[in-house]
């Protein structure tokens, strides 16, 4: 066993490095498994078993054993191999390891080396950079040593100077001091010369206010002498007024005397108009007299004129007397014809009876005109009396009126001249009444006027002396004032004598002053350009200092240097450690490659192993669907018979088809397939199209039996008219069937069966009309004209109808056009149309 | 006739605004054509029977005005549809889902109303009506049995719908009002 195995071991250790890692996990975990499993069975068995079982357990034990140390002798095999394969790969990572580590060693060197090289370069540099520096600093001390040198000088010089400006200061202190002096004195005097012109000042103000103070008693002096001015002009007016007053007292005396003397001779006037008054009065009594005198007379006239009536009527009776005397006569002479003479005689006496009464009635008449006449006269004259009476009347009234209302006028301005007397005399009263108060004041006034003149007197002399005495102490004060002031200019022409000295002085003073300035500044240039030449040798040095400053820089730039080359050979070492480290990853990283390339290699063999799996399965595809193609074919045989009976059932379009199954024979399986869905597809399409047509068929049967038997007798014309709508559509809705016209026999043969469904369908079509021109009739006109065809269609009009029905209902709906003309064609054709119906 | 009718058409609708919409309700017997006007109108399931005959009714819609007519889907009456189609604005065609035997026959009327010179600039939508019902077909069914991805110069749509639970009927009358807004 042992043996054997050890020879197995020293085969697979050939090939150890290799395969060594998965073959025996394998073996492992197969062999942990069937332990477990044989175990298992143990103990399965254990419970169960009696002791006559016992040899049979002990030799199964015993094979056990051997198993197990078969097993135990393979485990020790695999562990030596773990541990070969463990020797052997330390010995390649110690390998590696030297590798590494010479490899590491060899840089470490090199870096080394040139690190070395690196800082015998920068030492170098650094001793020149070094020399240099000791060569510039050696030139500076120099140079500072001469600057140092001459610093003293300018040092020793500007202490010279400094002693120079102090003896300066200490001689402008004392020329100050002294000029402080000469200007105190100045100041003084002038504060003097000062309070001098103020009390001057003072002074004179005093002599404004005294003279101010004149002024104003001037000033009401003046104004009492205005106020008596005053009162000596209301004096002279009240004088003028007085006279005024006088004159108007005599003119109103002389017009009391005018009035008087008017008074007179109105009252003359008034005497006169009576005068006339009694004489018009006389007149008017005689004229009276006279006027009863004339009536009178008249009376007397009057009289007469009646004695002359009847006078005259006696002498008309003694007339008509005479005239029947002689009318008694004549009959008598009538009587007595015979008695010529007689009659001549009586006629004679008859003629001359007649003359003497015509004489008389001439004399009567002459009489008659003569009273006439005078009484004319007379009347005339009566008239002319009354006449002159009633104007003397008038005139008497008027001068009465006029007398009268003289005397009233004259009443009236007596009264009024009176009163005018009286209010002149009242006015006259007042006047010297008030000259009397005017008077009284005057007195009063010139008496109050003179007390103010005696007062304002007193008061101006007092004034006077007031004044004069102001004047005079004011002149007093004025001459001790102008002798202070002299004084003062006597002080004043000292003074300025005095300050002439001191001027004089000052003038000395400053001219040394000057000289010691010009010395100072003279000094002061030195002393610039000391202090210049002292700048520039700062300037030397603080220039010699910045170059030190460089050079330091430089220095500590140079050590900067030297340190980030020390750093940057810090940074190579950490390179190389992570080269190192790199080194180390890579080598992994090659175990682990070379652990996947194995892997890979298995899978390899695994996938060929699928793949010929997978052709075999392939294969039987192959097999199962040459199968299949072989019931395809069986198929499309079958399908063929079955198209052949529906080509028969069908008489078209199958000639293609059957020219396909010509070329059924090809052996070409796709192509056969491809042909067979086609064919399958047409098929099943056709047998739809097939299906709907008889659908369609049957429809149009059923329809039409209905339709033949609602009209048994009018069939041509039924067939004409409904299905001519009718043909249209089906003729478009199936081109190619001719047995759409074909299936009318089995219709014929139904029609007489069926009365009950004529019946219906009769009814259901008159229902039909009557409902659609029901809608027609009641329905809005938009609406009624879309009705207006499937009433015309129902009621079978005519194209004319129709448009004569739609042109109607576009009048109804429009507001304007002319309502159109029915036809005359319209009563026949709807007789005709309600045939149908019936 | 026609030209005057336009031009009074174009006057009321200058005179009155917005012109109402046009819009036929087609479809077989009993797919639910009257159910989905008064839906449209009331929004209530009213009781119907057979309409013989038609109804119209006016449906504001988003603030435009529709005259829906909902006409007899009869067999007897169905040739009378061919009277209705002039100015019409849109066609809603009912399709019962459910009723799998007569979808062939639906979709020879539907062709059939597609092939009217009338009705060539009418918008389609389709209802696929009664989707409530257990064996209903779905939309693409229904549209792949009427032809429709076959059509051509057609705007359509199909919309499942339910008339009595209401459902789909929005959504298809918001797509009715865009497109017949943006046909304008």
């Amino acid at each position: 066993m042992f043996a054997k195995l050890k020879k197995k071991i020293a085969e697979e250790a050939a090939t150890a490095p290799r395969s060594g890692v998965r073959i025996p996990r394998t073996i492992s975990k197969e062999s942990i498994t069937s332990v477990g499993a044989d175990s298992g069975d143990d103990f399965a068995s254990d419970g169960s078993s009696s002791r006559d079982d016992l040899p049979a357990q002990l030799l199964r034990r015993n094979d056990q054993i051997r198993k197990l140390e078969a097993k135990l002798s393979d485990y020790a095999e695999q562990l030596r191999i773990m541990q070969k394969t463990k020797d052997k790969l330390e010995i390649a990572l110690e390998k590696h390891q030297d590798s590494s580590i010479k490899k590491l060693q060899d840089q470490n060197e090199s870096h080394q080396a040139s690190r070395t090289k690196m800082a015998e370069g920068m030492a170098l540099a650094l001793e020149k950079k070094d020399q240099e520096c000791v060569e510039k600093m050696a030139v500076v001390e120099k140079e500072k040593a001469a600057l140092s040198a001459r610093l003293e000088e300018m040092m020793e010089q500007s202490l010279a100077l400094f002693q120079k400006r102090d003896d300066l200061d200490e001689l402008e202190g004392f020329q100050q001091q002294e000029l402080a002096k000469v200007k105190h004195m100045l100041l003084k005097k002038e504060e003097l010369l000062s309070q001098q012109d103020r009390e001057l000042q003072q002074k004179e103000a005093e002599v404004q206010s005294a003279k101010r103070g004149l002024s104003e008693t001037r000033g009401k002096l003046q104004a009492l002498q205005r106020q008596h001015e005053e009162s000596c002009r209301l004096n002279s007016e009240f004088e003028i007024e007085r006279e005024e007053l006088l004159l108007l007292r005599e003119e109103a005396d002389k017009k009391i005397s005018e009035l008087e003397g008017q008074c007179q001779e109105l009252q003359l006037v008034i005497q006169q108009v009576s005068e006339d008054f009694q004489k018009s009065q006389g007149m008017v009594s005689t004229l009276e007299r006279s006027l009863q005198e004339l009536q009178t007379e008249h009376e007397a006239l009057k009289l007469q004129q009646q004695k002359a009536a009847v006078t005259e009527e006696d002498k008309e009776r003694l007339l008509t007397d005479l005239q029947k005397k002689v009318a008694s006569l004549e009959r008598r002479l009538q009587g007595n014809l015979s008695q010529d003479e007689h009659l001549q005689e009586l006629l004679q006496e008859k003629s001359s009876l007649e003359q003497s009464l015509e004489e008389t009635r001439a004399e009567l008449l002459a009489v008659r005109t003569n009273h006439a006449d005078t009484v004319c006269s007379l009347e005339a004259q009566v008239s002319r009396m009354s006449c002159s009476i009633t104007e003397l009347q008038t005139l008497l009234r008027h001068k009465e009126d006029s007398s009268r209302a003289y005397r009233e006028r004259t009443d009236t301005q007596i009264a009024n001249l009176e009163q005018q007397v009286l209010d002149s005399s009242e006015r006259l009263k007042n006047a010297e009444q008030q000259i009397t108060e005017k008077q009284q004041h005057m007195d009063k006034l010139q008496g109050e006027w003179s007390a103010e003149k005696a007062f304002l007197d007193q008061q101006l002399c007092l004034l006077e002396q007031q004044s004069q005495e102001k004047a005079s102490r004011l002149e007093e004060s004025i001459s001790s004032l102008q002798t202070e002031r002299q004084m003062l200019q006597d002080r004043g022409a000292d003074l300025d004598r005095q300050k002439s000295e001191a001027d004089s002085s000052l003038k000395q003073r400053t001219e040394e002053l000057e000289l010691c300035r010009v010395e100072l500044n003279s000094r002061q240039t030195v002393s610039t350009e000391i202090a210049k030449a002292l700048e520039e040798t700062r300037h030397q040095k603080e220039e010699l200092q910045t170059q030190v400053g460089e050079l330091t820089t430089s220095l500590q730039s140079s050590q900067q240097e030297v340190s980030t080359v020390t750093e940057k050979l810090a940074l190579r070492e950490e390179d190389i450690k992570t080269l190192q480290n790199e080194v180390q990853f890579r080598q992994a990283s090659l175990i682990q490659l070379q652990e996947e390339v194995e892997r890979q290699r298995a899978q390899m063999e695994q996938m060929e192993l699928d793949k010929d799996s997978q052709l075999a399965s392939l294969r039987e595809e192959l097999l199962s669907q040459t199968q299949q193609l072989d019931s395809c074919q069986t198929r499309i045989s079958y399908l063929e018979v079955e198209v052949e009976t529906l080509t028969e059932q069908l008489h078209s379009p199958e000639v293609c088809e059957e020219d396909q199954n010509g070329s059924v024979t090809v052996d070409d399986l796709d192509h056969i397939q491809k042909v067979n869905r086609e064919l399958e597809q047409q098929l099943s399409d056709k047998n739809r199209t097939i299906k709907q047509l008889q659908q369609r068929l049957a429809e149009l049967k059923r329809t039409l039996q209905k339709e033949l038997k609602l009209k048994p007798e009018p069939e041509a014309e039924g067939k004409e008219r409904l299905p001519e709508s009718r043909a249209e559509k089906q003729e478009r809705l199936c081109p190619d069937p001719p047995p759409a016209s074909t299936p009318s026999p089995p219709t014929s043969n139904t029609t007489v069966t069926n009365t009950s469904d004529l019946n219906d369908s009769r009814e259901i079509n008159f229902e039909y009309l009557k409902h659609v021109v029901l809608k027609f009739m009641s329905s809005r006109e938009a609406e009624a004209y879309q009705l207006i065809r499937a009433v015309s269609v129902l009621l079978n009009f005519t194209r004319e109808e129709e448009d004569m029905l739609k042109q109607t209902l576009e009048y109804k709906m429009s507001w304007f056009g002319s309502k159109p003309s029915p036809k005359g064609t319209i009563r026949p054709s709807v007789s005709g149309t309600s045939t149908h119906w019936s | 006739m026609r030209k005057a009718c336009g031009f009074f058409s174009s006057l009321f609708s200058g005179l009155f605004g917005t012109r109402e919409m046009r819009i036929l309700i087609l479809g077989l017997d009993g797919a639910g054509k009257t159910t989905i006007l008064y839906r449209l109108q009331v929004g209530e399931v009213v009781t119907t029977i057979p309409t013989i005959g038609f109804n119209v009714e006016t449906v504001t819609y988003r603030n435009l005005k529709f005259q829906v007519w909902d006409l007899g889907g009869q067999t007897s009456i169905r040739p009378y549809w061919r009277c209705y189609y002039s100015n019409t604005d849109a066609v809603i065609y009912v399709v019962d889902s459910s009723d799998r035997d007569r979808m062939g026959i639906s979709k020879s009327e539907l062709v059939a109303m597609l092939e009217e010179e009338e009705l060539k600039k009418a918008i389609l939508v389709v209802f696929a009506n009664k989707q409530d019902m257990d064996q209903a077909m779905t939309p693409t069914e229904v549209a792949n049995a009427l032809g429709l991805p076959a059509l051509k110069d057609r705007k359509w749509q199909i919309f499942k719908t339910s008339a009595t639970k209401g459902t789909g009927l929005d959504e298809a009358m918001e797509w009715l009002v865009d497109s017949l807004k943006s046909r304008q």
